[in-house]
């Protein structure tokens, strides 16, 4: 299996990739470069440290110990897994319904957190305001080409409703931890715990509110603001912890382990999903506007640390359904001239 | 660990690029790394957490305010400030 596109020889790095040269091997400069692999350890070890510590005195004291990011997907089904088999957490969790989850995930979702004894909740904005979101941040430059590395523009879309939600939950439920199912490469090494500091990050994020507003109205603040009075109310902030960051575990086993609590792997979603119908759509549309594949850099990540083969990875970028695609772009009615303009977005500024 | 202005700025300055792949020549060091879309709030965690581990300074919710974050040098201020207490 091929396409047409030059890569990396090491990683699958892509020529369009910012900032990327390759060696007469074709080998490409974060590949080769030292400064991306070192250090590694110690900031992974102090983590570890740090969240076993954090757990230790912070269980127990609220209704609930943690709450979850539950999108039903394989890596979030194996964090909850962590956090109530392996540190004994009391977890609540969440699950985003952005109107485009799979129905095999919900079951796996409603089927998971059965086995697993823990409570659900579950928020579905309507799919009239979902749709304006989705093509917000298909056809608009919301978030930075930077940004952009690491996440199609559509899930960070939701990523950044799921964080926020997730923050006001623990907030007014005063739970001392926020989960969520991020790996390396996915996750910058050092964001795998840190103190959620509302007011502070929210001020990062005014940029991207400004342009989501502007396109979607005043709605966008039910998903991602928080009511001062709640915040003026919180005496300590909570830890988001990226739990699956700090296992060393390859995709095959966290799947046999999965599957022992009934998961099954979703037909309708593309090759790097395991939950989101939309997932084939939003790389689709990254593609189109930037030239390479959103998952390159967690998929390289994967390779470099010997979790995934190359050709694994190669074989997830490839697997893309023109059929999921098309479903999406006939669902939100996007027309021809909207696929047109995607190659300007970037360009433009 | 006492470190001199200087070497504050140049250790934050290197991992500032290394991290989010910029050229040191391109970064206004007086204005914001957001506003220069450098960085997003996960950069903004990353740092915050750099300055952590690696000046041994414990960012602390009084300190987190636009003052000491807003720009490059306002950040080596903060942590030389903070280093030399
Ligand atoms: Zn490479």
């Amino acid at each position: 299996m091929t396409d047409n596109i030059k890569r990396c020889t090491k990683c699958v790095l892509s020529a369009s990739f910012p900032n990327i040269n390759f060696d007469e091997n074709g080998v490409c400069n974060f590949c080769r470069d030292e400064m991306y692999h070192t250090a590694d350890e110690d900031v992974l070890d102090k983590s570890k440290e740090e969240i076993i510590r954090r757990f230790e005195s912070g269980k127990g004291k609220s209704q609930y110990d943690a709450v979850m990011c539950y999108s039903g997907g394989k890596d979030s089904t194996y964090t909850l897994m962590l956090a109530v088999e392996k540190y004994g957490l009391n977890v609540l969790a969440f699950t985003f319904d952005n109107g485009f989850i799979s129905p095999v995930a919900f079951e796996n979702i409603n089927r998971v957190a059965e086995s697993l004894n823990v409570d659900l909740l579950t928020i579905r904005p309507s799919l009239k305001f979902m749709k304006k979101l989705i093509r917000a941040s298909s056809f608009n430059p919301v978030y930075t080409k930077r940004t952009l590395t690491r996440i199609s523009s559509n899930c960070n879309s939701c990523i950044t409703m799921v964080n926020i939600l997730a923050l006001r939950m623990a907030l007014e439920k005063k739970i001392p931890f926020i989960l969520a199912g991020f790996t390396l490469g996915q996750i910058p090494l050092n964001t795998i715990i840190y103190k959620n500091n509302y007011r502070f990050f929210q001020d990062s994020r005014k940029p991207i509110l400004d342009k989501l507003r502007k396109a979607v109205g005043d709605e966008i603040d039910k998903y991602m603001c928080i009511d001062e009075p709640l915040l003026d109310s919180v005496t300590e902030d909570p830890y988001n912890v990226n739990l699956l960051c700090i296992e060393e575990i390859s995709e095959e086993k966290i799947l046999e382990k999965i599957r022992k609590t009934g998961w099954t792997q979703p037909e309708d979603v593309d090759g790097c999903s395991s939950n989101c119908r939309l997932n084939a759509f939003n790389n689709f549309i990254h593609e189109q506007t930037l030239g390479y594949n959103p998952y390159e850099l967690e998929l390289s990540h994967l390779i470099k640390n010997d979790l995934l083969t190359r050709e694994e990875a190669l074989e997830k970028i490839q697997d893309k359904s023109e059929t999921q695609v098309n479903a999406i772009i006939e669902e939100l009615n996007i027309t021809p001239d909207e696929l047109s303009s995607l190659k300007e977005i970037y360009k433009k500024k | 660990m006492a470190y001199t202005r200087d070497e504050i700025f140049n250790k934050l300055s290197d991992f500032v690029a290394q991290q989010f792949i910029v050229e040191k020549d391109e970064i206004n060091m007086d204005e914001s790394l957001i506003d220069q879309g450098v960085i997003d709030s996960l950069g903004l965690i990353e740092i915050t957490t750099f300055i952590e581990k690696q000046f041994g300074v414990t960012v602390v919710e009084e300190d987190m305010t636009r003052e000491n974050f807003g720009s490059m040098n306002k950040m080596v201020d903060h942590i030389f400030r903070a280093v030399n207490k």
